[in-house]
């Protein structure tokens, strides 16, 4: 049985040590040696035990606190580097973006809908409405003169880094919003996606009015398709959370959440890396003045590209079986405990 | 929402956590929010300063541009973006869910386990800031959510797993006199229950008498008054007072004070000392 002084020690050493140890991160734990990895864990143990009996026999408020204290520091140190099967550990992270977009197909749909619906329909609206594109167009597109027959701007090669840049952060601050959006139900991730549908198809068909077409296809192509799938997926990120929030089936609300948060994460990390490719295109290529049948190329291998990239790449390779890859597993496992 | 949250890890220990209240986090929030700003001030200076800046200065005064100056520009554009997105999901990724703004308000992100979070739940909790922010920046949407959640949680903290608790960096406190409680309690010598000629005084009863004198100075006089009454009242009859004679006593809490403590120095096994002399009842029952 220890005796008074014995546990006053065990407390004040524990507390100073465990935060000594978390300061120096998971390795630090990993470096202690057999027997003072033992003393840690014992003096945690009889500490929860101490706070236990503090607590349900009514000790005073500052002991209960104290011990609290130091339980939540060795709990922290002692369980803090065991992860819950996270995203980022996946050993597959490139495959891991085209594996969630595969496994959320429905959002995707989704998303796409509510992006090129009103784009398609807006385009036609104007065609036989040519007033309404006064109303839809934004007005730097009224009186709009295309650097050329096939392109529709043409940058400086000094400016492009700039205008990479900020079309870049300017992108991927709109996919941040489609998927922290979806947190309103959905609703904001769906404004957001009407209006970009909306503003894309209205000058889409005021360029098609006015027989510029040529121009803003050479313009749009060869970006185009890796940028509005982005804006797509990062729509059907936002989705995700709606559905969690909307329809959480057998779950309570905060858990279907939880659960949704990590594929929308990864389709949403996905999408800056998608939208820094886009970037460098839109500011580099397309206001170059490369060849429109160029331009046509550098879309049909975008295109090729991300079509081989979603539904080629994250596939499980199918895993040796028998005992030699299971006790690799075992072993695997136990690493990523400590 | 509730101050605070009890955690039960699987060896089945019970952690509590208090929670961060809305005005200490807005107050991290306003710190944090000028710590960017200094941050994105700083970033726009030092490109200034630095040789490529200072041509693209030139440059600008000159009304032309040069490879190296927008190169330099578009660098500032990232990271001043960078900064604005990448601030919190940094800091609280890197320093266990601690930004500079929550240190100094002395609160923290943790997961809703009780464990520090990571890159993970920093990035999901920071990357849907817009969400909480509706209608910006009034972040009304975000408080309401807050204060109605019991755990006191924004939608972003609903998505990643996580809580805002306070920090408690106080060092301990004296414990010597906790510890040797606690060494008794494991001894299993304290909390018996108290047998007495006219009756049995239980274990529980006993913790309450504990708990009562540990707080009596921290409650107001009036308080503490009530409760010592309420305690002492149905002890009574098992200690052989008479209470019609205490009603009435003006200085009846500080005697049902002596009578909790006679009980506790006998339930902890010292000879009781002869109760308060007959006669003190006797002029009580004169007033």
């Amino acid at each position: 049985m220890p005796t008074a002084q014995d546990k006053q020690e065990q407390w004040t050493r524990f507390f100073p040590r465990a935060q000594n140890i978390l300061k120096r991160g998971p390795r630090a734990l990993r470096k202690l040696s057999g027997s003072e990895l033992t003393s840690l864990i014992d003096d945690y143990q009889a500490l929860t035990a101490d706070l236990a009996r503090a607590r349900s026999l009514g000790a005073p408020r500052a002991t209960v606190d104290q011990l609290n204290r130091s339980a939540v520091a060795g709990h922290n140190l002692l369980y803090g580097s065991i992860r819950r099967p996270a995203v980022f550990l996946e050993s597959d992270w490139f495959g891991s973006f085209a594996r969630a977009v595969r496994r959320h197909l429905g959002a995707v749909t989704l998303s796409a809908t509510m992006l090129f619906a009103p784009a398609v329909a807006t385009f036609f609206a104007v065609q036989f409405y040519p007033s309404l594109g006064y109303d839809l167009v934004a007005e730097g597109f009224f009186n709009f003169d295309p650097a050329s027959a096939e392109n529709l701007h043409n940058i400086p090669s000094l400016a492009r880094p700039i205008v990479s840049s900020s079309i870049i952060t300017n992108n991927i601050q709109v996919t941040l919003l489609a998927f922290g959006f979806g947190l309103t139900a959905g609703l904001g991730t769906t404004v957001l996606l009407v209006f970009n549908g909306v503003h894309l198809g209205s000058v889409a068909g005021w360029m098609m009015l006015h027989g510029k077409e040529k121009a803003l296809w050479g313009w749009i192509m060869p970006h185009g398709a890796t940028e509005l799938l982005a804006i797509c997926l990062a729509g059907a990120a936002g989705y995700l959370l709606a559905a969690a929030i909307v329809l959480p089936g057998q779950l309570r609300r905060s858990t279907a959440l939880k659960r949704a948060g990590g594929d929308a994460l990864i389709i949403e990390l996905g999408c800056m890396v998608m939208l820094v490719i886009a970037g460098l295109i839109e500011g580099f290529v397309s206001p170059s003045s490369i060849a429109y049948s160029t331009r046509i190329a550098v879309l049909a291998a975008s295109l090729a590209l991300w079509a081989a990239y979603f539904a080629g790449s994250g596939h499980r390779r199918r895993k040796s079986t028998g005992p030699s890859a299971e006790a690799e597993r075992t072993q695997k496992r136990t690493q990523s405990i400590l | 929402m509730e101050d605070a949250v009890f955690i039960s890890t699987p060896d089945n220990v019970t952690l509590e956590f208090e929670l961060a209240g809305l005005g200490s986090r807005f107050c991290a929030y306003l710190i944090d929010g000028v710590l960017i700003g200094v941050l994105i001030v700083a970033v726009v200076v030092a490109m200034f300063f630095m040789p490529s800046g200072l041509y693209f200065f030139r440059a600008a005064l000159k009304a032309r541009s040069t490879w190296l100056a927008s190169w330099n520009f578009a660098l500032l554009i990232f990271f001043v973006f960078l900064i604005t997105w990448g601030y919190y999901v940094l800091f609280e990724g890197l320093r266990r869910g601690s930004t500079p703004g929550k240190r100094k308000m002395g609160i923290r992100v943790v997961r809703d386990d009780g464990l520090p979070i990571g890159f993970r739940e920093a990035a999901l909790r920071n990357l849907v800031r817009a969400a909480d922010m509706l209608p910006p920046p009034a972040s009304l949407l975000g408080g309401v959510v807050m204060l109605f959640d019991p755990k006191g949680r924004r939608l972003g903290d609903m998505l990643a797993g996580t809580l805002v608790v306070v920090e408690k960096f106080a060092a301990p406190s004296d414990s010597a006199a906790a510890a040797a409680w606690a060494a008794r309690v494991e001894q299993g010598r304290s909390r018996q229950a108290l047998t007495l000629p006219q009756g049995v005084i239980s274990a529980n009863q006993i913790g309450l008498i504990e708990q009562y004198m540990a707080r009596r100075y921290t409650l107001p006089p009036v308080r503490s008054a009530t409760l010592a009454w309420q305690i002492t009242e149905p002890l009574l009859p098992l200690l052989g007072e008479d209470r019609e004679a205490l009603v009435n006593r003006p200085d009846r809490a500080g005697y049902c004070e002596r009578l909790l403590l006679q009980i506790l120095e006998m339930a902890e096994g010292k000879p009781p000392k002869p109760g308060p002399a007959p006669k003190q009842r006797a002029q009580a029952a004169l007033f």
